[in-house]
């Protein structure tokens, strides 16, 4: 009996120190970024005589262990990387993202901000940009006598005349949910969009011909199995010499001319701005990761300092000098650091910068039913090669069914 | 000493109690949770706090065709992979019952798949699978037939994932019925043979009802575990392509952890859990029936 | 007679192929994991599949090289003996219990936890916990491992008992010792088979659980299975390093399996064959 009320009074006792110790919980992702910074950890905690637990997941076991202990009212996270796009508005209607009032936020993009402010507060810092680009094999393009396509008309005959046995024309996402982001460049610049003043407005002409072309594209000169692949699954095949042509996120530039994982020689990649379409070309640009505070966590002192030397411009800096995309303006124009970049990432992300939507997929809290939602008219115009003769009625069922889910949520027809 | 008799004249209940009490602690919460919140509409992208609506939840689940697919889907992958687990662990086991050289070592080759991790026995079969680079269409190839879709088209992602689970169960079902027929007493077997019966008629007439119990027994456990696979699906597929390999499990854990419906999700567990009770139930009377 | 040697030649000649080709489809998936631990990315994507390659030790030494790996192979080894341990200091008398008294609704009961689907535990167990203040700490594994260990447990060590002859405890009772007594100092010993193979399998599933590991864990207390997903990242996935990390996961396994192979096969065909 002593002995048992000893240990109780012991564990109340390291409960009650482990609250009031100089210790934060911060939650990273698996993503370049979040190495850099788990790698700078010790820095922090030397200047600073906080001590740092860092925990480290796959992006979408990240959002399944925050929301999981957010929304058990009892968790311990104090900051964490988040996606805007993903996961701000229903964090922030949960009221789980503590406001950085205390913030300098003046050194980032207006359209880098619009997705994170909500009424007149910022909640998150952004971090990491991402845009589409086309990426593309120089030597198969130069032997087939193409040029690189500057319109979507030419992408498609570029394909054409690249598909062989052996090697697909063109790949992108075709899986479902995976696939909503990178169609969207394609979807904008026919004049398409997923969400227009809070209504899901995918079935429209412009929308539908969009979803069309990408079903065409993809059915006709798009790998094999390509209704079932991610970047995940595309990536290999590229990196084996498989594909002439890539649309996806900027991110992946890294990893296909890296010789230790791809068999094509870095000078055989070339990197271009997204091809235009019959509206114009505005690509999509997005914050794809920031880095909040929890709201109910009771170190909001300790916590705005982690997040200040975290998202300093001194740490962007270095994160741009690795090839990370970051989201602060300043890196960006810092010549010593630019000259590190690969040039093409720069200069598409100049294109982008200026022409670029900041959304690449539905803005809304149901983000990820809406996405499965979407994903099915995109697999239907796959499978059939862009024809589907009920495509339109696909479409209008879907984005009733999306309206449902503003509706449900409270945000139909709110800007 | 008075201490003595007090627990050995409550032995029935003391011994047991500890389990019991654990197993009802550590389940009674979350039954009751999933219960409730599957009468209420809680969802986290609404915002706002949970609140009680009777069987409204259970009214939409059940009018989303997503949900009668899914269902439809967990009870076909189930049959398929319990109905060739079946036949073929029984055919490997009267295969192996035999003395061999190498038999010990045969039988912990069958152990192996039993204890794989399942969540990497899904990564590995996904590099096969793979449309492009993966070994399963490269073994096709080998013997003059086409590629194969396997987990990337729709119509063959669910027999490709039942494929797997054939893989890592069959030798349990092989294991058991070998140890019951390793059980079987040889009088029927010598009675037969003087009878003048054919090798067919006594597998047929005496092996297969004697070893049926075990079988049995092997198919209830295997029926509990195939209705609710997770670990393959989820590493393989996640469900894709599109919904084609979705099943009430699969479901479940997307309306909890990407949809954040809280109460329709618990919806999908009440009617999985019921689904699995039902069916371990009903093998089981229909083992009760078979002459021991 | 000739002809039939000649047929029992070629029966038997078809009978160990029909062995051989067993062998192949059980270890095929196994030598494909552990041939790309050894190959480099570009080699693990080659197509045709490069069956002769040049090895590189460099996956094993990224996977093993965050020194984390040695953290969640302690912590799977941790949270396995533990619940494994609390499992029979639970289960032993429970199925005795069981046994010896035909106590069916009782074994049915706490069979009834393997039919639940895994996720429902997953938030009303996180909000416990972390309620309790339970989740820095061992404790949330280990109590939801043991849900898994000691339904195997009662299963396996009941079947047992019922197998091991009254008349030793009985003869015991007559001179006078009490039942517990008699479990404590006769049929425990002569259980040691029994223990072992419920301890290996209730281990071996423990050592694999991906499920409650991924949601009931923290960075201190992460076990194996999550450590695969280390290897996918936001832009990459690194095949070479998870193929690592995945034969270094199973090999523990394997060996363990190899060891009480004897034990492991009981275990998993004991109950069902009892009828």
């Amino acid at each position: 009996m002593k002995k048992l009320f000893a240990v109780l009074l012991a564990l109340i006792a390291v409960a009650f120190a482990g609250a009031q110790a100089k210790e934060l919980r911060v939650l990273l992702a698996n993503h370049p970024y979040g190495d850099l910074l788990k790698a700078a950890i010790p820095e922090f905690e030397q200047a600073s005589g906080i001590k740092v637990d860092v925990e480290q997941y796959q992006e979408s076991q990240l959002s399944t262990k925050l929301a999981t202990e957010f929304a058990s009212g009892s968790s311990t996270v104090d900051v964490f990387m988040t996606r805007p796009l993903q996961e701000a508005k229903m964090f922030y209607k949960n009221g789980w993202y503590a406001p950085l009032v205390t913030y300098d936020f003046s050194d980032f993009p207006k359209s880098a901000l619009s997705v994170v402010t909500f009424g007149s507060r910022t909640y998150v810092v952004p971090i990491v940009t991402e845009w589409e680009v086309l990426y593309y094999r120089i030597d198969l393009l130069k032997k087939a006598g193409v040029a690189v396509p500057k319109t979507l008309a030419e992408l498609e005959a570029a394909a054409a005349k690249l598909d062989s046995a052996g090697v697909a024309g063109i790949a992108s996402r075709g899986s479902a949910a995976a696939a909503v982001t990178q169609m969207s460049s394609y979807l904008y610049n026919y004049g398409g969009a997923y969400l227009d003043k809070g209504r899901a407005v995918f079935d429209s002409k412009p929308a539908v011909e969009a979803i069309r072309y990408y079903g065409r594209l993809l059915g006709t000169y798009g790998p094999t199995g390509v209704t079932a692949m991610s970047w995940d699954g595309i990536m290999p095949l590229f990196q084996a010499g498989k594909i002439a042509m890539w649309t996806d996120a900027s991110v992946f530039y890294g990893q296909i001319v890296d010789p230790t994982k791809s068999q094509v020689p870095a000078q055989d990649v070339g990197v271009a701005d997204f091809p235009a379409g019959p509206a114009g070309n505005t690509p999509f640009i997005s914050v794809s990761w920031g880095m909040a505070i929890s709201k109910k966590s009771p170190k909001q002192d300790l916590a705005r300092q982690f997040l200040a030397w975290a998202t300093s411009a001194d740490m962007a800096k270095r994160g741009l000098a690795a090839q990370i995309t970051m989201a602060r303006d300043s890196p960006w124009l810092d010549k010593t650091v630019l000259a590190k970049v690969n040039p093409s990432l720069v200069a598409t992300r100049a294109f982008a910068a200026k022409n670029g939507v900041p959304y690449d997929r539905p803005y809304m809290s149901a983000v990820g039913e809406a996405r499965d939602r979407i994903g099915e008219v995109i697999i239907e115009s796959i499978d059939t090669k862009g024809e589907s003769a009920g495509l339109e009625k696909k479409a209008a069922d879907m984005v009733a069914k999306v309206d449902e889910l503003l509706e449900d949520t409270g945000e139909l027809g709110v800007q | 000493m008075i201490k003595t008799g007090f627990v050995e004249r409550n032995l029935k209940i003391l011994f047991p109690l500890p389990a019991v009490l654990f197993v009802a602690v550590m389940m009674a919460f979350p039954v009751a949770y999933t219960l409730v919140l599957s009468f209420t509409n809680w969802n986290l992208t609404s915002g706002a706090p949970p609140a009680f609506v009777g069987l409204r939840s259970y009214a939409r689940v059940f009018a989303e065709p997503r949900f009668l697919a899914a269902a439809g889907r967990t009870f076909l992958f189930t049959a398929l992979a319990v109905a060739c687990e079946a036949l073929l662990g029984i055919a490997v086991a009267l295969v192996l019952d035999r003395e061999f050289v190498g038999k010990g070592m045969l039988k912990l080759l069958l152990l192996l798949p039993l204890v794989a991790t399942p969540v990497a026995v899904g990564i590995v079969f996904s590099l096969f699978y793979d449309p492009t680079i993966g070994l399963a269409d490269w073994a096709l190839s080998l013997v003059g037939l086409p590629k194969g879709a396997w987990v990337s088209g729709a119509a063959t992602v669910l027999p490709s994932l039942v494929l797997v689970d054939v893989w890592q169960w069959t030798p349990m079902v092989s294991l058991i019925v070998l140890a019951g027929l390793a059980g079987l007493s040889p009088e029927p077997y010598e009675s037969a043979r003087v009878d003048g019966a054919n090798e067919a008629q006594i597998l047929w007439r005496i092996t297969l009802p004697m070893v049926m119990p075990t079988i049995l027994t092997a198919l209830v456990l295997r029926t509990i575990d195939a209705l609710k696979t997770f670990d393959i699906i989820f590493a393989m597929t996640g469900g894709g392509p599109g919904y084609a390999s979705e099943t009430l499990n699969i479901l479940g854990f997307k309306y909890s952890f990407e949809y954040f419906r809280m109460g329709q999700s618990s919806v999908i567990l009440v009617v999985l859990f019921l689904v699995v009770m039902a069916s371990s139930m009903g093998i089981m009377r229909l083992r009760a029936g078979t002459p021991a | 007679m000739i002809r039939a040697r000649g047929r029992r030649a070629a029966v038997r000649g078809l009978f160990y192929l029909a062995v051989l080709l067993i062998a192949v489809v059980l270890l095929l998936p196994f030598f494909w994991m552990l041939a790309s631990s050894f190959k480099t990315q570009v080699d693990i994507i080659h197509w045709p599949p490069k069956l002769l390659f040049k090895p590189t030790l460099a996956n094993y030494a990224r996977a093993f090289g965050e020194q984390d790996f040695l953290k969640y192979f302690k912590n799977s080894s941790i949270v396995g003996a533990t619940s494994v341990a609390l499992s029979l200091l639970l289960g032993l008398p429970a199925a005795y219990s069981i046994a010896r008294f035909a106590q069916r609704r009782i074994s049915v009961f706490i069979l009834v936890a393997r039919l639940m689907p895994g996720i429902s535990f997953l938030m009303p167990w996180y909000i416990i916990f972390s309620r309790l203040r339970l989740m820095d700490s061992y404790a949330a594994l280990v109590l939801s491992h043991m849900l898994i260990a000691l339904p195997v447990v009662v299963w396996i060590m009941s079947s047992y008992f019922e197998s091991i002859p009254l008349e030793m405890e009985e003869s015991a009772m007559i001179d006078g010792a009490t039942r517990q007594r008699a479990f404590r100092s006769i049929v425990l010993p002569l259980s040691g088979p029994g223990i072992v193979t419920s301890t290996t399998l209730s281990f071996i599933f423990s050592w694999n659980n991906f499920m409650f590991s991924q949601v009931l864990s923290m960075e201190k207390t992460k076990t194996l299975p999550i450590a695969i997903y280390n290897f996918v990242s936001y832009a990459e996935v690194d095949w070479g390093a998870v193929m690592a990390v995945a034969v270094s996961i199973m090999t523990p396994a394997i060996v363990l399996t190899m060891i009480f192979q004897k034990y492991v096969v009981k275990g998993l065909t004991v109950g069902a064959v009892k009828g």
